[in-house]
C-alpha cells in the first residue's frame, strides 16, 4: 500500500473519531427521546466557542476545558429537554421538528449577533509529528483518542449502571420501562443531557483543529446525520463505525474528487442508505 | 342533503356574506399596493404578497399532505437561477424562463420526492434539508455556470418583455396575482377529492391507502403544484432584486421561514399562510429596518423564538382561532338569511340493536361452485419466523367466515397479505376469479372492492366524522357532493349521523369502531375484512356492533372476520377457520369447531366446553 493511501486512511480515521463523537450524542437522543435534534450542530458550535473563550480569556487549555464543558453542556441538555422537548414529547412530528429547528435558528443567529461571523481558532503548541513518512497531527490524534475514550465510557455507563440500563430499557419499550418503575421523564433529561455533553466534548476537542464560526455546526451536523443514518439511528456502536466510515469517505473523496464535492458525496450515501437499508448498517428495523 | 343544495344556492347569490366578504377582501388587496405612494410601503406590501405565495405553496406539501419539507429553498433557487441564466446567456425573456425554471424544478422534485416520500416524517425533513444544502454547495462550486458565491447580477433594462419595471407597483400586482392564484388552487384542492386524500394521508397513511388513496401519487402531485409556485416565485425574486447568490436563494432559513409563516397563520388551512405573511412580514421588515442595521441575525433570533413558542403553545395558528368567530360574524351580516334549524335533532341511528331482524331479506350464501375468494397455500416468513404457513381456504359469496386463533397465530398477517401491506412469499390469492396475489400497495386492493378495518382503529383524527367517511366514498365517486351523500347514507346506517360534524378524535372507542366500519363500507366493498371490531367493547356495545355486522351481511357483502370474542364469532360465522402458529388446524361450522379437540387444546381451553 502506498504511503499516500496509508496517509489518507490515517486522516480519515482521525477525522472519523470526531464525527463519531458528534454523532453518538445525536444517536442517543434519537434512540431514547425519539426526536431528531436539528439543533445538534449548534450545540457543537456553542461548545467550540466555549472552549475558545475559556482559552482566550483565562488561558485554559482546550483539553482541560473538557472538565468545564462536559458538565455545563450536560446541564444545558437537561434544561432543553425540560423546557422545550418535554412539552411536545407526544406532539405530532411537525411540532417536534420545528421546535429544534427554531432552536437552531436562535442559537446560530445569537452567535452571529454576539461574536460576529469571524473565524476564530486556538493556536496551541501541539504540532504534527512525522512517523516514517506519515504525517500525524497531534491534536487530531489526541482528538481521536479522546473521542474513543468518551464513547467507551458512555458504552460502559449504559451497560453497567442502573441509570444506563434504565435508559436502554426506555429506548426499547417506553411503556414497559414505565411499568418497571423507571422515571422516564428523568431518564429523558439524562439522555438528552448526555447527548449534548457528548457534542460539547466534541467541540472542545475540535477547537485546536477547526475554526469556530456561527454556521460551523450546520456544516458538521449534516455529516452527523449521515453518520447516524449509516450506522443505524439507534445503535451507538453503529454511530462509531459510521463515523469512521464517513471520515474515510471524506478523506478519499477529497483526494480523488474534490473537497468541495464532499457534501454531494454525503448526500448520495445518505439517500442510498435510506433507500436500500433504512435501518442503517447496524440498526434494528 | 338540504345543507348541500342550500350552500350551492348561496354561492351563486352575490348578496350573501359568504360571497361578498371574500370579494371585498380581494378588492381590498387590489387597492392595498396603491394606498400611499411610498417606496418603503410598496416594498412591504409586495413582500407580503411574495411571501404569502411561497408559504401557501409550502402549505400544500407541509400542511395539507403533512410532509415537512425543509428543502423548498432548492426549488426556489432552481427557479431563480434557471430564468436568470437563460436571460443572461441566451437572452430568453424571464417570462418564458420562469416556466423553464418551474419545469426543471418539477423534474428535480420528482427525482427527489419519489425516493424520499417513503421516509418517516423526521427523516423526510432530514433528507430535504440535506438536499437543499447540497444544492447550495453545488451552486457555489459550479463557478463556470453560476459564478459561485459572487452571485449573478442582472443588468437593469426595464421593459415588460424583460420582466423588469421601474416602479414597484407592477411587481406588487404580479405578486398579488400569484398569491390569489395559489389561494384559489388551495381552496379548490381543499374542497375536492384530492384535498380529502392529502389530509387523510397526513392523518394516517395506512388507513388512507386502505380506503383507496394512492398516497404516493397524491404526495407527488401536491409536491409538483407546490414546487411550480415556489420556482416561479424564485424567478420573481431574481427579477425584483436583480441579484441572486447561492447563500440567499438556497438558504436553509428561507425554507424554515416558509414553515414559520404557515404555522403561525394556520397549518393546513387555505388562507393561514397568507395571514402568517401579513403578520410576520411587517414584523420582519421592522426588525430588519430598526435592528438589522445594528446587527445581523437579530431578526432570525426573533423568528426562531416565535417558531419554538408557536409549536409548543399555539400549534393551531391564527386561522384556527379566527374560524371560531368568522362564521358567526358572517351570520350577523345582512343577506345571510339564516333561518336556523336544519342542524341538530337527527333521527336516531337507523340500526339500534332491536331494529334489525335476521329474517329480513337475506341473500344468503351463494352455494354456486366458484367461490368469491380463494387462497391457496399462502406462506409468509419474517426472518426465521414462519408467520403464515401453507394456508388455503375459500369464501363463498354472501358468507361470513370467521378466523380465530391465539395471539400471534398469524391472523392479522393474513389480512395484511390479502390487502397489500406486504407480499406473500408463496401461494396464490384469487378474488372473483382474478388473481390478486401480492397486489400492492393497499389502495389497489381497495379499488378491487376488498375493504378492511384495523384492530387498532385508525381514525383521521383531525377530520370530522363525515369527512372520514367521505374519504372512503371518494374511492367510487369524484364529486364532493356525491361523496357527501354516500357518507350520509353510511353514517345513518352505522348510527353515527348525529356526530357527523364532530372531530373523529372526540369519539368514544365504541364509536371509533363504528366509524372504522363506516369508512370501509363507504368504499362499497364486496368482500370486507374485519379485524377485531368488538374487542374492548362492553356487552351492550358488542351487541350493537354485531347487529350492524349482520345488517352488512344482509346487504350481500361477504365478510371475513377476526375475533377473540367467542360469542360474537360463534353467532356471526357460517364457517370458522382456526389458526395456530401460522398453520390452519381446523375448519368447519361453529358447532364443530367448538368441539374440536385440537382447537380446545390450542385456543379455546377446557372451560369453553363446560
Amino acid at each position: 500500500m502506498s504511503t499516500a493511501v496509508l496517509q489518507l486512511i490515517i486522516n480519515g480515521l482521525l477525522l472519523g473519531g470526531i464525527y463519531a463523537l458528534i454523532s453518538i450524542g445525536l444517536t442517543l437522543i434519537f434512540g431514547v427521546v425519539e426526536i431528531i435534534n436539528f439543533a445538534h450542530g449548534e450545540f457543537l458550535m456553542l461548545s467550540m466557542y466555549a472552549s475558545y473563550w475559556l482559552f482566550q480569556l483565562y488561558g485554559v487549555d482546550p483539553y482541560v476545558s473538557l472538565f468545564v464543558v462536559i458538565p455545563a453542556f450536560f446541564a444545558i441538555g437537561w434544561a432543553v429537554q425540560r423546557i422545550i422537548i418535554q412539552p411536545i414529547i407526544h406532539a405530532p412530528p411537525l411540532n417536534q421538528i420545528f421546535a429544534t429547528v427554531g432552536m437552531s435558528l436562535v442559537l446560530q443567529n445569537a452567535a452571529l449577533f454576539f461574536w460576529k461571523a469571524d473565524y476564530r481558532t486556538v493556536r496551541t503548541a501541539y504540532s504534527t509529528v512525522s512517523f516514517s513518512g506519515l504525517m500525524i497531527s497531534t491534536p487530531r490524534l489526541v482528538a481521536f483518542v479522546f473521542a474513543l475514550a468518551i464513547i467507551a465510557a458512555l458504552l460502559i455507563f449504559l451497560k453497567r449502571t442502573y441509570t444506563g440500563k434504565a435508559i436502554r430499557a426506555l429506548a426499547q419499550e417506553k411503556r414497559a420501562a414505565m411499568l418497571m418503575g423507571i422515571d422516564i421523564y428523568r431518564m429523558y433529561k439524562i439522555a438528552f443531557g448526555i447527548g449534548i455533553a457528548c457534542v460539547g466534548a466534541a467541540g472542545a476537542i475540535l477547537i485546536p483543529i477547526y475554526y469556530a464560526f456561527p454556521t460551523v455546526g450546520a456544516m458538521f451536523v449534516l455529516i452527523a446525520f449521515v453518520v447516524v443514518i449509516l450506522g443505524g439511528y439507534n445503535s451507538l456502536v453503529g454511530a462509531l463505525i459510521g463515523g469512521l466510515i464517513i471520515g474515510m469517505v471524506e478523506a478519499f473523496s477529497g483526494f480523488f474528487l474534490s473537497p468541495h464535492l464532499k457534501e454531494a458525496v454525503y448526500f448520495v450515501i445518505f439517500i442510498l442508505i435510506l433507500l436500500l437499508r433504512p435501518a442503517g448498517l447496524f440498526g434494528r428495523a | 342533503m338540504e345543507m348541500s343544495s342550500n350552500s350551492r344556492k348561496t354561492s351563486r347569490n352575490p348578496f350573501h356574506p359568504q360571497v361578498y366578504v371574500p370579494l371585498a377582501l380581494v378588492v381590498f388587496l387590489f387597492i392595498l399596493p396603491i394606498l400611499p405612494r411610498n417606496p418603503f410601503y410598496e416594498d412591504l406590501i409586495l413582500m407580503i404578497f411574495f411571501w404569502g405565495t411561497l408559504a401557501a405553496a409550502w402549505n400544500l406539501v407541509g400542511g395539507f399532505a403533512g410532509q415537512i419539507s425543509l428543502g423548498h429553498t432548492a426549488f426556489f433557487g432552481i427557479g431563480a437561477y434557471t430564468s436568470t441564466l437563460l436571460w443572461l446567456k441566451f437572452g430568453l425573456s424571464p417570462w418564458f424562463g420562469m416556466f423553464a425554471g418551474a419545469g426543471l424544478a418539477i423534474l428535480v422534485a420528482i427525482g427527489i420526492g419519489v425516493p424520499c416520500f417513503r421516509l418517516r416524517s423526521h427523516f423526510f425533513a432530514l433528507a430535504t434539508i440535506a438536499f437543499g444544502e447540497v444544492l447550495r454547495h453545488v451552486a457555489s462550486y459550479w463557478r463556470g455556470l453560476t459564478q459561485g458565491g459572487v452571485g449573478l447580477l442582472i443588468p437593469f433594462k426595464p421593459e415588460i418583455g424583460n420582466f423588469m419595471f421601474r416602479s414597484k407597483i407592477p411587481y406588487a400586482y404580479i405578486a398579488l396575482g400569484l398569491m390569489l392564484l395559489i389561494i384559489l388552487v388551495s381552496y379548490i384542492i381543499r374542497n375536492s377529492r384530492f384535498g380529502f386524500y392529502l389530509i387523510s394521508l397526513r392523518e394516517d397513511q395506512d388507513a388512507a391507502e386502505t380506503l383507496g388513496v394512492n398516497t404516493s401519487r397524491c404526495k407527488l402531485v401536491a409536491l409538483i403544484i407546490s414546487v411550480f409556485f415556489t420556482a416561479v416565485a424564485g424567478t420573481f425574486y431574481a427579477q425584483y432584486l436583480l441579484f441572486i447568490d447561492p447563500d440567499t436563494v438556497f438558504s436553509l432559513p428561507l425554507s424554515i421561514e416558509l414553515a414559520l409563516l404557515t404555522i403561525i397563520g394556520g397549518l393546513g388551512t387555505v388562507i393561514g399562510p397568507v395571514i402568517g405573511a401579513f403578520i410576520l412580514i411587517p414584523l420582519d421588515v421592522l426588525l430588519r429596518g430598526y435592528l438589522g442595521g445594528i446587527s445581523a441575525g437579530l431578526n432570525f433570533i426573533v423568528y426562531g423564538i416565535v417558531l419554538v413558542v408557536a409549536v409548543i403553545y399555539f400549534p393551531r395558528g391564527i386561522a384556527g382561532w379566527l374560524r371560531s368567530w368568522y362564521e358567526p360574524f358572517l351570520r350577523r351580516l345582512p343577506g345571510s338569511g339564516q333561518s336556523g334549524g336544519g342542524e341538530g335533532a337527527f333521527t336516531s341511528p337507523a340500526l339500534t340493536s332491536e331494529a334489525s331482524d335476521p329474517k329480513d331479506a337475506n341473500p344468503g350464501v351463494d352455494e354456486g361452485k366458484s367461490p368469491l375468494f380463494r387462497v391457496q397455500s399462502l406462506s409468509k416468513r419474517f426472518g426465521g419466523l414462519a408467520a403464515v404457513r401453507d394456508i388455503s381456504f375459500e369464501i363463498k359469496k354472501g358468507e361470513i367466515l370467521g378466523l380465530i386463533g391465539p395471539n400471534g397465530a398469524g391472523k392479522t398477517t393474513i389480512f395484511n397479505l390479502i390487502t397489500g401491506f406486504f407480499p406473500p412469499d408463496s401461494g396464490r390469492i384469487e378474488f372473483k376469479g382474478e388473481e390478486i396475489t401480492g397486489l400492492r400497495p393497499p389502495h389497489k386492493v381497495c379499488i378491487k372492492y376488498i375493504g378492511r378495518t384495523f384492530q387498532l382503529v385508525k381514525p383521521f383524527s383531525n377530520m370530522t366524522v363525515m369527512e372520514n367517511v367521505m374519504v372512503g366514498a371518494f374511492s367510487r365517486v369524484r364529486r364532493a357532493s356525491e361523496a357527501k351523500e354516500e357518507a350520509m347514507r353510511v353514517l345513518d346506517f352505522i348510527g353515527l349521523s348525529m356526530y357527523r360534524d364532530s372531530l373523529a378524535s372526540s369519539l368514544t372507542i365504541a364509536d371509533r369502531k363504528r366509524l372504522e366500519l363506516g369508512k370501509a363500507l363507504a368504499t362499497k366493498p364486496e368482500l370486507l375484512l374485519l379485524d377485531e371490531v368488538v374487542a374492548g367493547l362492553n356487552p351492550r356495545e358488542t351487541e350493537e356492533i354485531i347487529e350492524i355486522i349482520k345488517a352488512i351481511s344482509r346487504q350481500g357483502i361477504t365478510l371475513f372476520i377476526i375475533e377473540h370474542v367467542m360469542k360474537a364469532i360463534m353467532t356471526l360465522s357460517h364457517r370458522i377457520i382456526v389458526l395456530h402458529h401460522g398453520e390452519k388446524i381446523a375448519e368447519g361450522i361453529p358447532a364443530e369447531i367448538s368441539r374440536d379437540r385440537k382447537v380446545i387444546d390450542a385456543y379455546l381451553g377446557e372451560e369453553y366446553l363446560a
